[in-house]
């Protein structure tokens, strides 16, 4: 008897936070989100489609991760495109190129160029807590979408802070998925879109397998990636991440 | 003697008014043209400099060794001070001033670009550059430690952005890290395009603390006192910091220095196809001359004239008309070119002036040392050619001569 009251307290105790959760604070929404996506590893095949106005291509590519900052990019199709790959291990990253054959040390100044003519640039693929810890955030609304709760965030960057938006407008499901991000130039003008067309399971959590990047000054153009498989907290070879590996690959 | 012959000369000048007019013609466009050009491309090579070194380059440089061929931040050098500070603050050093000059990239909300970031010292800059003179919207930096950045109006454009918003400056700092800042557009300058997209400066302090270098500077820029006399102010500098590089502006900016050099021996090619073209009109119609008075010389050849006084005789005739025509060349010369003095507006070549580093309003000067050589030359190169006439005449046969009809 007496058992049973105190398995029942604690149900009702534990029920407590489980029915205060859908008003959290817009911060710490967003610190699940960035832990949501952590991960200690990863290995995943991606697609990416890169559209213009008189043109789309389709490149097919694997990536490894390891930590938050080490990275290898393969890409495996087309036949063209084949065997180019780029490696970031802490701040550095280098690509190599099959055809020269040569493995180049990315200058700093080349971090915000365009990555394989995508609507992302290397530093996109890099960055990924600035969300959390440069901007202020403050929760708009919550909508329900086909039955589940979908949060409105709105982030101002932080004075100082070396953000070039003027804000980014986030829209969190209440699984931890981001569904929705528009970046808004500083006259509050939306700038570039991204949006999460396909939330599935994958590796055991909820994860945006498919997202389209939209820079809204370019009517027409677009960049889609596809998560088509992918396994999280794998062990990763010490190999894999090297320069050795990024020239001679063994995988 | 000569009194006499002089006044024969300009007499026998005016017999024929229209063919002396015609060698006058020619004689004058020629050193009309010879000067002009000179004073133009002098205007064009001396403006071609003074917007090189004016934009930054300045007169002579200081680097650590190594910065000119690889400006990264790595290569730098501690503020002067000692027996480098000695030199610059010496009467030799008109004005110097510390930058630092990295390779940066700007971010707006929707371009990224690469640019070159100067962290300046204002006052200081103000003296070895018009840059800070070319800002056309908004103001230039204020102090060390102004906060905001200037950059050119051109890439404002390309970057979608305007004054008082936000950019991002990325550069490699002294750790090797990334470091991202953000700065606030105060101004924006105008001037050459090239320059326009390719620099953005802040204080000296600022880019100093996003680089995590101290006190240390990557470039010391400067005029030297004298104009003549660069090469002795480079050498005492030299001395007084001999671990450092110290370049002049001659091999800093050899574009310029090398449309300074063509100018002047354009001036020479032309001088001399002018002069080809002028001692042809001369001897051509001085020669017609000489034998329409083949009696007239036969004559006096007969009354007992040596034929080296017919040579003066011919050659003072020719002195004096091409005397004459420089002296109606130089008249035009001002006359075209003193309406200028004020400046001319090149705005409608901007572009191909650009091109050539050029500023937009050229500002011809009159060198008469120069002017009076190349006057003096063709003066004397026209007598010489003038020669030719004068033998022919004084080798009139008076026998001959004076047969005919």
């Amino acid at each position: 008897m007496r058992a049973g009251l105190t398995i029942l307290m604690l149900l009702v105790l534990s029920a407590v936070p489980a029915m205060a959760a859908p008003a959290p604070d817009a911060t710490s929404i967003l610190r699940r989100v960035s832990e949501n996506y952590r991960s200690s590893s990863s290995q995943a095949t991606l697609a990416m489609t890169i559209h213009r106005p008189a043109w789309e291509r389709r490149m097919q590519l694997k990536s490894w991760t390891r930590g938050e900052y080490d990275a290898l990019v393969r890409f495996i199709a087309p036949a063209k495109d084949a065997g180019n790959a780029t490696l970031k291990l802490g701040r550095e990253t280098w690509v190599f190129n099959p055809r020269l054959n040569q493995v180049i040390k990315l200058p700093a100044s080349m971090l915000s160029q365009s990555w394989m003519g995508s609507d992302f640039s290397y530093n996109d693929l890099a960055r990924s807590n600035e969300l959390v810890d440069q901007f202020n955030h403050r929760l708009l609304g919550a909508e329900q979408v086909r039955g589940r709760t979908v949060w409105t965030i709105e982030a101002k960057p932080k004075p100082g802070a070396p953000v070039v938006w003027g804000k980014v407008n986030v829209k969190v499901r209440d699984d931890y998925v981001v569904t929705e991000q528009v970046f808004f130039d500083q006259d509050m003008k939306p700038a570039r879109r991204m949006q999460t067309d396909e939330i599935a399971p994958l590796g055991g959590r909820p994860y945006p397998v498919t997202m389209t990047m939209y820079p809204l000054d370019m009517p027409g153009q677009w960049t889609r990636v596809q998560t088509t498989a992918g396994q999280f907290n794998v062990s990763v070879p010490a190999w894999l991440l090297t320069l050795s590996n990024l020239q001679n690959p063994r995988q | 003697m000569t009194g006499m012959f002089a006044s024969i000369a300009w007499r026998n000048l005016w017999r024929n008014p229209r063919r002396t007019l015609i060698t006058l013609v020619v004689v004058a466009v020629g050193v009309w043209s010879i000067l002009t050009f000179d004073v133009m491309l002098k205007a064009f090579g001396t403006s071609s400099r003074e917007t090189s070194l004016r934009l930054l380059t300045g007169e002579a440089q200081i680097h650590a060794p190594g910065y000119l061929e690889d400006p990264s931040v790595a290569r730098r050098m501690p503020t002067p001070g000692g027996s480098l500070l000695g030199a610059l603050d010496s009467p030799l050093v008109d004005a110097w001033a510390p930058r630092v000059r990295v390779p940066a990239i700007v971010q707006s909300e929707y371009r990224t670009r690469s640019i070159t970031l100067l962290g300046v010292s204002p006052a200081r800059e103000r003296t070895v550059s018009d840059m800070p003179a070319q800002v056309v919207a908004g103001r230039y930096l204020s102090s060390d430690t102004d906060p905001g950045i200037v950059i050119g109006q051109h890439l404002a454009e390309k970057l979608k952005t305007r004054i008082g918003k936000r950019l991002i400056i990325l550069v490699q700092s002294s750790d090797g890290r990334l470091a991202e800042t953000s700065f606030t557009i105060v101004g924006l300058f105008g001037g050459t395009q090239g320059a326009q997209d390719e620099y953005a400066f802040t204080s000296l302090r600022a880019a100093q603390g996003i680089l995590g270098v101290g006190n240390d500077v990557s470039e010391i820029s400067l005029f030297g006192a004298d104009d003549a006399n660069l090469d002795g102010v480079v050498s005492a500098l030299k001395s007084a910091a001999p671990a450092l590089d110290i370049q002049p502006w001659t091999t800093l900016s050899p574009m310029a220095y090398t449309i300074e050099t063509f100018s002047q021996t354009y001036v020479g090619i032309w001088l001399m196809i002018m002069f080809v073209l002028m001692a042809i009109g001369i001897v051509n119609t001085q020669l017609m001359a000489v034998f329409e008075r083949t009696r007239e010389f036969g004559l006096l050849q007969a009354l007992g004239m040596r034929p080296g006084l017919i040579v003066l005789q011919v050659t003072l005739e020719s002195a004096m008309l091409i005397g004459i025509g420089i002296l109606v060349g130089i008249v035009l010369m001002l006359l075209t070119v003193v309406p200028l003095l004020g400046g001319l507006d090149t705005g409608f070549l901007a572009q191909g002036m650009e091109l050539i580093g050029m500023g937009q309003i050229l500002y011809p000067r009159i060198d008469p040392a120069a002017a009076a050589g190349s006057c003096l030359v063709v003066w004397v190169l026209g007598i010489g050619a003038a020669l030719w006439p004068a033998r022919a005449a004084a080798n009139v046969d008076p026998v001959v001569a004076m047969a005919e009809l």
